[in-house]
This record gives structure tokens, C-alpha cells and sequence, in this order.
């Protein structure tokens, strides 16, 4: 393995793939702190200009905007108390807390040191765990992968949507959308209704801008009478108040370590995302920390916590992705996509079949860290000064590169309806509570359901009992059936304590 | 608005159209005979689509017919709508007429078109950006990408 990872430094260490690395950075961070632009949006604009560069350029490019995206959101959350993802929300209300007290600085630097914290931890367990998982997973024949990819649907549809029946009709959704066009087992056109261009299928990349960015836009207009946010750092007069010294980074160490552990279990398993990691790491940080006090007014420990927490989620989201062809969330289903666009498809064989590849990726991946501390730390007036951009600039570009890109899946205009339908049905799915995110998995992995199950079928024949002959079978679904108890419980805990919080707030106002 | 409202037609429209797909044999052309058939998974999911929409419907009629407190998923704001329905008005168009007047003619007024809807007046930036974005993104597409974006098609 060491040769492995080695060989993958070599690789990396390109003009191509650092080119690659760098800008995708830069737009990251831009995207990212762009208040109302994602890291999912930045990803699926970036994504069609990936198709013509080399596997390791692309892919290294697509994971920088990523985690560059992803510590971008914590840029406007501490400066303006607007987190560009719901993970950013912790980092807002104690960063935002710090800017008002003229302490932006520490503020941003905390957060930075903790994302690249916690992205390195979950990037190096991704490096060492993913190939030995992939071994095992490398065992389980048709039989096993069904059930594993019926618990998948299972997990991600229980835990990621708003209630678990609209996020299992997300999944529904999105598998039914996937059975469109000809089926590569028995050849026949479904849902095609005689029109040949549906007998290839949805085109992925328009589809997938049209469901996940387009919807973003039209929010961004929906709401274009809110003023606008300027960023803007500010400074104290002091110089220990614009930085983080040695001394407070190893106070809160501890908690950075503790709080990218559990970032790192929480992405490895599917579903659950950074929101829930962030929740739990400052959930725990401020159990056991000694000045509880101050988590929610300013605490640097709480910025610490739910960013190293939050990026850890990068990697480690990766992990099922590549051992069990099983993306954890709505990002992994998009660099999934990204990868088998590539021709590199996730799953054990990755590792067997493109060995160089990989582990040029998982070097990109650490090294991208680097970078994002270099470009970060130098660049930072500049991103702020460019993320300040009003949304009369932005969204125009964002919807001419959405345009852009679902043009070059396929040199075709079609493509373009197809973005303009996806964005309609993405949007509704929004408004009725369905998640689209949910919708892209179920997409994804049903092509992989459907050639399992039928290559079960055919071992067991008419011997049904053997499906459920082997252990696998009994623990995935013990497994499916432990998440949705978890899942339901977890939401009733949720209420429950959202009643108890308004209660007291109603008798007062009595 | 009421979302209650929306998810027992959104519900309803689900529930059709998986008891078409349970009920239509015409869904599917050709194809060998396999092990399972071609519409053994699409109605499977079918089947789950009806189980999940009614679990929906049934909670949002619960909930209507017991005047229940709306939940903050559940309070639709329907302010700003009009500009959405412009904006696919304007995408709309775009797509019709690209082929026809090519990208580097069409994208300057779509940009300038969505500037505006966005609440942009400063001319001179917005001008400037409309005009430079599309020519960058097509000589960058055409060169880097080899893409070949609808050029002028009217002559």
C-alpha cells in the first residue's frame, strides 16, 4: 500500500493535476462563500469541464472544489451569520458572535485550521481503510451487493429526507427516472413512449445541474428583493484579536481530534452528512468542555468543533463510495457520477482495475489540503472581495455555465429541455419536501440493483429461500430495519424537544 | 399557501401514475425474457411509491381535517414566484432560439435579461459582463473543450 500511496505522489505531482488542484480551490472558496451558492452547485458547473482533462486532473479538481467549497461556507457564516449549508450553522452563530466583537479574524483562522484539521484526519483514514474494506466488500456476490444496496436506499432514504415516507419517495423517484430508456438486461425500451432520444436514458450532467443548482437559482430570484449581504472582516486594533496563536490551536486540539472522529464515522456511513457530524461534535464539545458558557456567544472551541467535524465529512463520505458503490450523501452522488463519467466505476474493483488512478487521487486529496491553507491564508481579501459580488453578476454566469454544461455532456439541445425539466420537477420536489439529493442516489444506483438482482435470480432460480440462505442477507436488513427505528426515534427525540423548547417561551408570553 | 394541500395532489398524481405503471403492459417494447422480466423492478417501485404517497396524503388530511398547527416545513411562501415563472420564460426562449441566432448572439440578452430580473441597474458592468462571459465561455469551449456551441444558424 505505501508503494501505492507513493506512486500516487508521483503522479500527483504534476503541473496538470496541482493546476488542477489550485484553481479548483480557488473556486471552491469563491462558490462557497457566496452566500446562496453551494458546494454542490460549484461542483456541478465545474463537473462538464472535467470531461475533456485527464481522470486525475479532473477528479482531483472536482475534490478540491469540494473541500474548498465546503470551508468557504464558513466565510460568510462567521462574517455575515449566513452559513451556505445547514453545517455551517454552528460556525455561524459562534463565528458571527466573534465578528461582532471585531475578532473576525480569529474567527476565520480557527475555522480554517480546524476544516484542514479534520480533512487531513478523515482524508488519511479514507487512504488506510478504504482498500482493506474493499478486499472484503470484493466477497459479496450479487446476492449480498442486493441487499447492501436495498439497506443503502433504506439508510439514505430514512435519515436524509424531511420525514422518512418523502424521503423514500425521493429514492422511488429517482429509481423510476433511472428505468427510462433501454434496459441493459433485457434490452427492452421502457417509459420511452416512442420517442427515441429517451431510449438512452436522462442525460446524468444535465439532469443532475437541473435538479440540484437550477433549483438554487431560482431560489436566489424568488428571493431577490432581500438586500444584499456585503462581506466584510473586521479588524481589531489589536493584532492577537485577528489571528489564532499557537497556544489557543493546541487548547482546542483536543476537540479538533475528538470532533474529526466522529466526523469521520458519521460520513463513513451513508445519509447521515455534515449537518448531523457538526450537531454532534458541538453537541459533545460542549458537554465536555469546561467553559460550556461560551459555545453559541463567540466560543473558539465551538467553531473548532463543528468545522473539523463538518470537513471530515469530505473524506470519509468517500469511503462507502468507493468499497460499496454506495454514495453517503448528495456530494458523493455527484463525484460518483463524476467517476464513472470518467470511466473510473467506485466500487472494490476501483482499486484492483485503477490502482494509479486512485491513489493519484488520494495523494490530490491530502495535498489539496495544503493548498487550501497556502491559497486560503494569501487569498483571503480577495475572496471575500469577489464572494461580495451581487447576485445580478452571479446568477446570470451560474446559469449560462449551467447551460454550458449540459451542452457539452452530449454536443445536443435536447439536453438543454432536459435541464430546464429538471429544474422545474427539482424545484417542486423542494416545494413538497422531497429531496433531491435522495432523488440523484436512487438514479444512480438502481442500474446497479437492477443487474444485481437479476444475476441473484438467475443463481437462485426458482429456489427463493437462497436469498435469504446467507448471513449477509439477515444483517443488511436487521441493519435497514435498526435505521429506520433509529431514524424514527431520533426524529420523535427531535419534536419532542422542539415542543419542550416553544412551551416555556409560550407561557411566558401568557 | 398550504402545503398540506399540495401534498394531497402531489400524492394523488404519484399514485396515478404508479397504478399506470402497475396496470400498463405498453410501458414496455421488445426486450428478451429474463429471470425477472422488465417491469418487475418498475412496478416494485410503483408499489413503494403508492405506500410512501398515501402515508403522505394521509398524514397532510390527518392534519387539515384537525386544523393542526402548521409546522415551519409546512408554511409555503409564495412571494417572489412571478420572477421564477419569468425566469423559466426566459430559459425557455433561450433554448428555442440558440440554434437560430447562435450562443454568442443569444447569451448577451439572456444575461442582461436575468441582471435585470435580479434587480441589476449598473449598465456599464452588466453590459460588460453579458458581452465578455459568453465570448470567453465559447472560445474556451471551442479551444480547451472542443466543444462546438450553436453558432449562427439563420443565413
Amino acid at each position: 500500500m505505501i508503494e501505492n500511496i507513493l506512486g500516487g505522489f508521483a503522479s500527483i505531482l504534476a503541473v496538470g493535476p496541482i493546476l488542477g488542484i489550485v484553481a479548483g480551490i480557488v473556486i471552491g472558496i469563491i462558490f462557497g462563500a457566496i452566500p446562496g451558492v453551494s458546494a454542490i452547485m460549484a461542483i456541478a458547473i465545474i463537473l462538464p469541464m472535467t470531461f475533456y482533462v485527464d481522470p486525475v486532473i479532473g477528479i482531483c479538481m472536482l475534490l478540491a472544489v469540494y473541500k474548498a467549497g465546503i470551508y468557504g461556507g464558513s466565510i460568510s457564516a462567521v462574517l455575515i451569520n449566513t452559513p451556505g449549508a445547514a453545517a455551517s450553522f454552528l460556525t455561524a452563530k459562534d463565528g458571527h458572535a466573534l465578528t461582532r466583537a471585531g475578532k473576525a479574524g480569529k474567527a476565520l483562522d480557527m475555522s480554517l485550521y480546524a476544516s484542514i484539521s479534520g480533512e487531513a484526519l478523515a482524508t488519511l483514514v479514507l487512504i488506510f481503510v478504504a482498500a482493506p474494506i474493499s478486499m472484503i466488500s470484493l466477497q459479496a456476490g450479487p446476492i449480498e451487493k442486493v441487499f447492501l444496496l436495498l439497506f443503502a436506499f433504506t439508510v439514505i432514504g430514512s435519515m436524509a429526507g424531511e420525514s422518512i415516507p418523502r424521503g423514500l419517495l425521493s429514492c422511488c423517484l429517482g429509481m423510476l427516472f433511472a428505468m427510462v430508456g433501454m434496459s441493459t438486461i433485457t434490452g427492452a425500451s421502457r417509459f420511452t413512449f416512442g420517442v427515441p432520444e429517451l431510449m438512452a436514458g436522462f442525460t446524468f450532467t444535465p439532469m443532475l445541474l437541473g435538479i440540484l443548482v437550477m433549483p438554487e437559482v431560482l431560489n436566489a430570484i424568488r428571493q431577490r428583493r432581500v438586500p444584499h449581504d456585503k462581506l466584510a472582516i473586521t479588524r481589531s486594533p489589536v493584532p492577537a484579536d485577528n489571528r489564532i496563536s499557537w497556544k489557543e490551536y493546541r487548547q482546542s486540539f483536543a476537540t479538533i481530534l475528538k470532533s474529526s472522529g466522529i466526523g469521520t464515522v458519521i460520513g463513513a456511513l451513508p445519509g447521515l452528512g455534515s449537518s448531523t457530524a457538526a450537531f454532534m461534535a458541538y453537541g459533545e464539545a460542549k458537554r465536555t468542555t469546561k467553559k460550556p458558557e461560551e459555545y453559541g456567544k463567540g466560543s473558539i472551541e465551538g467553531i473548532a468543533a463543528a468545522e473539523s467535524a463538518n470537513n471530515a465529512v469530505c473524506g470519509s463520505s468517500l469511503i462507502p463510495m468507493l468499497t460499496l458503490s454506495i454514495p453517503g450523501d448528495d456530494v458523493a452522488a455527484l463525484l460518483m457520477g463524476a467517476f464513472l463519467i470518467h470511466g473510473l466505476t467506485p466500487g472494490p474493483m476501483i482499486f484492483l482495475e485503477n490502482t494509479e488512478t486512485i491513489y493519484a487521487i488520494f495523494a490530490g486529496f491530502l495535498i489539496t489540503d495544503l493548498f487550501l491553507l497556502g491559497i486560503a491564508k494569501s487569498g483571503f481579501k480577495a475572496f471575500v472581495k469577489i464572494a461580495s459580488l451581487r447576485r445580478y453578476y452571479i446568477f446570470p454566469c451560474v446559469t449560462v455555465f449551467a447551460f454550458t454544461g449540459a451542452f457539452t455532456a452530449g454536443q445536443n439541445m435536447n439536453d438543454i429541455l432536459i435541464l430546464i425539466s429538471f429544474m422545474v420537477f427539482g424545484y417542486m420536489m423542494r416545494l413538497v419536501g422531497l429531496n433531491p439529493a435522495i432523488f440523484i442516489v436512487g438514479f444512480i444506483l438502481t442500474p446497479l440493483l437492477e443487474q444485481n438482482l437479476d444475476q441473484a435470480m438467475a443463481i437462485v432460480g426458482s429456489d427463493y429461500y437462497l436469498l435469504f440462505a446467507k448471513p449477509f442477507s439477515w444483517i443488511f436488513i436487521a441493519l435497514s430495519f435498526f435505521f429506520v427505528y433509529s431514524s424514527v426515534k431520533m426524529r420523535r427525540k427531535a419534536k419532542r424537544k422542539i415542543i419542550e423548547e416553544q412551551s416555556p417561551a409560550v407561557e411566558a408570553a401568557c | 399557501m398550504d402545503r398540506r394541500k399540495l401534498d394531497i395532489v402531489m400524492s394523488s398524481v404519484l399514485i396515478l401514475v404508479a397504478i399506470i405503471i402497475l396496470k400498463n403492459d405498453s410501458l414496455v417494447v421488445g426486450g428478451v425474457e429474463s429471470e425477472l422480466g422488465a417491469m418487475f423492478l418498475p412496478r416494485v417501485v410503483a408499489g413503494l411509491m403508492i405506500i410512501f404517497s398515501a402515508a403522505i396524503a394521509i398524514g397532510s388530511i390527518r392534519r387539515l381535517f384537525m386544523n393542526a398547527e402548521k409546522d415551519e416545513c409546512e408554511r409555503l411562501d409564495v412571494d417572489g414566484f412571478s420572477g421564477i415563472l419569468l425566469y423559466i420564460g426566459i430559459f425557455v426562449a433561450y433554448w428555442l432560439v440558440v440554434p437560430y441566432v447562435g450562443f454568442l448572439v443569444a447569451t448577451p440578452f439572456v444575461m442582461l435579461a436575468i441582471a435585470v430580473l435580479l434587480g441589476g441597474r449598473n449598465w456599464l458592468p452588466i453590459i460588460t459582463m453579458s458581452i465578455v462571459a459568453p465570448l470567453v465561455i465559447y472560445y474556451g469551449s471551442l479551444n480547451f473543450l472542443r466543444v462546438f456551441l450553436p453558432a449562427w444558424n439563420l443565413s
